[in-house]
């Protein structure tokens, strides 16, 4: 699919031929997907399709079987030994927020943002207070940051870890599932500082069962069923008319609900 | 040889002891679940209280207090007695926790279905919570219960002639300390290991069970 | 029965030394076995086969056998071995024991029942290995463990009584002295048990409220 992005455009993600199986259950098979830089890339289909192991896979919270990941000019092939440097230079080119948010309980809002940028970017701690408050505030959460996370909502926590996720400066945001742990309306105010992201030119993956945020937001719609990617294009142009048929039968199970 | 025999002598009051105190701990363990469930305010006082105290003394000092300290006229408890009455106590004490515990984790919903079905209160304990709440409970009974069996050798203290009075005696006869006390303590580990098995067991086929 | 309050009244009193060799038993017992337990911790499922086998011996005996004989153990069998030690220090060492073996295995259920995804977590944001131990694995896992080390500390406090059976001047031991010179065996014995419970008892509660409290954000 990089044929659709131009080709000057400097791709931040790019998976080759991924493939897992958990014993006799596979779940990818050869899957291949381009991120270009500053796109919004949201990934539909059915549940059990393999779209939270793709993004799992890129900063290999799971790894796969074989197949190939850059981030950033950072590239892990599964096949090979993965240098733990590697590992962590991959992971700091790719923030991930996850469905349920995962926070660390037993630190204060601000030290979960603050620690991270202490330990893996080595900043001082009165450095990353700094570029913690900052997002914080940006985020309209200023006046938590001395709560503890189980002391905020779930819209709230979710943007705190968006803010912890950011602190540490990513390429690229992997999103999984992020509101389907939200009340509709609180997904609403995160679903709002993925939009900014977005405008500010963020690269970002979106898995997502946001119908609303795939078409209006994101400008690279992939479509999964069953391990593979089935369609994958202009998020308008799929929705009004997909090719294939699997893609036709779940968008009208999503939309006819 | 002759060292293990001495100490096997003991075995039977081990296992007389740990086995009555169980039944007498899970006999008065039902009425003290019941206080603790009562919605009498002085109820519950009371029977938070008794177990407190049951579980803030040690054993040792109960199975003293008993021994020594209780007559009946001119009736003094036997050892025996004082050992499985003691320890019987405080395993009530115990296991009243365990099954309060237990039946507070089945699910609201399950009273609710039960009412709604028109159970009556005892249909309702006896087919529908009771059976949810024993199974929650078994591994932490039978832990209880393999504590009460380590918790038996305490009985040796007022002169009760199970596995660790015979290895004193036989220690002091012999000199031969360490090596009587690591037996004793073999046979402990050897008796306690079937029950943590058959624990494992039923936990697992509880959950298998809960998850089909 | 009339006389057993002023008994009582006039006992305690003259325990209290006693129990303050109990409470420093239980304490030196948790100062030297907490570090074991940590330690075992780790080591019942170490790499290391030497160091596994090690650990699972002591949590397993620690744990499988009873307090009283590892106390009878330490005090009757090291001479055997041309190792002789103050009761005290003998009682110390079969406490230690006894502490390791248990904590060893609360402080891995803890560390066991750190959720997934704050692994995850660390994870994805290029945690070192280290890293997540020191920052999230260890006080993570000791927060959850804290109730039940409290409530471990309780029950230690009250097997420190055992330590009378070899000749360790603590509570019980003088309660029990007191009685036999007196024959006063209740009102001694009573008032013995009046003092473990003072400490059990708000030991107790305090444990339950910090789980509770712990709870709250977890």
């Amino acid at each position: 699919m990089s044929h659709t992005a131009p080709t000057k455009i400097r791709n931040v993600v790019q998976v080759r031929n991924l493939a897992k199986a958990y014993g006799d259950n596979v779940v990818l098979r050869d899957v291949s997907l381009s991120v270009p830089e500053g796109s919004v890339t949201a990934m539909i289909g059915p549940s059990g399709a393999g779209k939270s192991t793709v993004l799992r896979c890129m900063n290999l919270l799971e790894k796969p079987d074989s197949g190939e990941i850059e981030i950033d000019g950072h590239v892990i092939n599964a096949r090979k030994k993965i240098s733990p440097k590697n590992l962590a230079a991959l992971r700091r080119s790719a923030g991930m927020v996850f469905q349920h948010f995962n926070l660390f309980p037993h630190m204060t809002v601000l030290r979960n943002i603050s620690l991270p940028q202490e330990r893996i970017l080595g900043r001082s701690r009165d450095e990353a207070n700094t570029k913690t408050m900052e997002l914080l505030t940006r985020m309209g959460l200023g006046d938590k940051a001395d709560h503890y996370p189980a002391r905020c909502s779930g819209g709230q926590q979710q943007r705190i870890a968006i803010a912890r996720a950011l602190a540490l400066g990513p390429r690229v945001m992997l999103f999984d599932e992020p509101t389907s742990a939200l009340d509709p309306e609180v997904g609403v105010e995160v679903l709002e500082v993925m939009k900014e992201l977005a405008s500010e030119g963020m690269t970002m993956v979106v898995v997502t069962h946001e119908m609303g945020f795939a078409a209006n937001v994101s400008n690279e719609l992939v479509v999964m069923a069953d391990g593979c990617i089935i369609e994958s294009g202009d998020p308008r142009q799929i929705m009004s008319d997909p090719q294939h048929e699997r893609t036709r039968r779940f968008l009208r199970a999503v939309l006819e609900r | 040889m002759q060292m293990l025999q001495a100490i096997a002598v003991g075995l039977p009051l081990t296992i007389l002891v740990t086995i009555l105190a169980l039944a007498i701990g899970t006999v008065l363990a039902i009425p003290l679940v019941a206080g603790l469930r009562s919605g009498n305010r002085l109820v519950w006082l009371l029977t938070r209280g008794t177990i407190d105290l049951l579980r803030g003394i040690p054993p040792v000092v109960w199975l003293f207090i008993l021994y020594y300290g209780v007559s009946i006229g001119a009736l003094r408890m036997s050892a025996l007695q004082a050992a499985v009455i003691g320890l019987g106590l405080v395993a009530a004490a115990y296991l009243a926790e365990i099954f309060r515990g237990a039946i507070g984790s089945v699910h609201q919903g399950q009273w609710e279905a039960s009412s709604a079905l028109g159970f009556r209160t005892g249909t309702a304990w006896g087919r529908v919570i009771g059976p949810q709440a024993w199974r929650t409970a078994i591994p932490a009974y039978t832990t209880y219960g393999i504590g009460l069996l380590k918790d038996s050798s305490i009985a040796s203290t007022i002169g009760v002639a199970e596995i660790v009075f015979m290895s004193n005696q036989y220690a002091r006869q012999s000199g031969e300390g360490i090596l009587v006390f690591f037996i004793a303590a073999g046979i402990y580990i050897l008796l306690s290991m079937p029950l943590g098995m058959l624990s494992r067991h039923l936990d697992t086929k509880m959950r298998k069970a809960v998850a089909r | 029965m009339n006389a057993l309050l002023p008994d009582i009244a006039t006992i305690l009193p003259t325990l209290l030394g006693g129990l303050q060799i109990s409470l420093t038993l239980t304490f030196f017992s948790l100062l030297f076995g907490l570090p074991f337990g940590m330690l075992f911790s780790f080591g019942v499922t170490a790499d290391n086969k030497i160091f596994r086998y090690i650990s699972v011996f002591f949590v397993e005996v620690g744990r499988g056998a009873p307090a009283l004989v590892l106390l009878q153990l330490m005090y009757y069998g090291l001479p055997n071995v041309q190792i002789t030690l103050t009761s005290l220090v003998s009682a110390c060492l079969a406490l230690v024991w006894t502490t390791a073996a248990y904590t060893a295995e609360l402080i891995r259920g803890g560390i066991q029942s750190v959720p997934h995804g704050e692994i995850e977590g660390s994870d994805a944001l290029g945690m070192s290995v280290r890293d997540r131990l020191r920052f999230i694995v260890i006080p993570q896992g000791m927060r959850i463990a804290l109730p039940s080390l409290m409530g471990f500390a309780v029950l230690l406090f009250q097997a420190t009584s055992l330590a009378y059976t070899v000749a360790v001047p603590e509570l019980m031991s003088q309660a029990y002295s007191t009685g036999s010179s007196t024959f006063k065996y209740l009102p001694a014995f009573i008032a013995a048990g009046l003092l473990y419970a003072a400490i059990s008892i708000p030991a107790t509660w305090l444990s339950v409220l910090t789980e509770k409290r712990l709870s709250r954000h977890l």
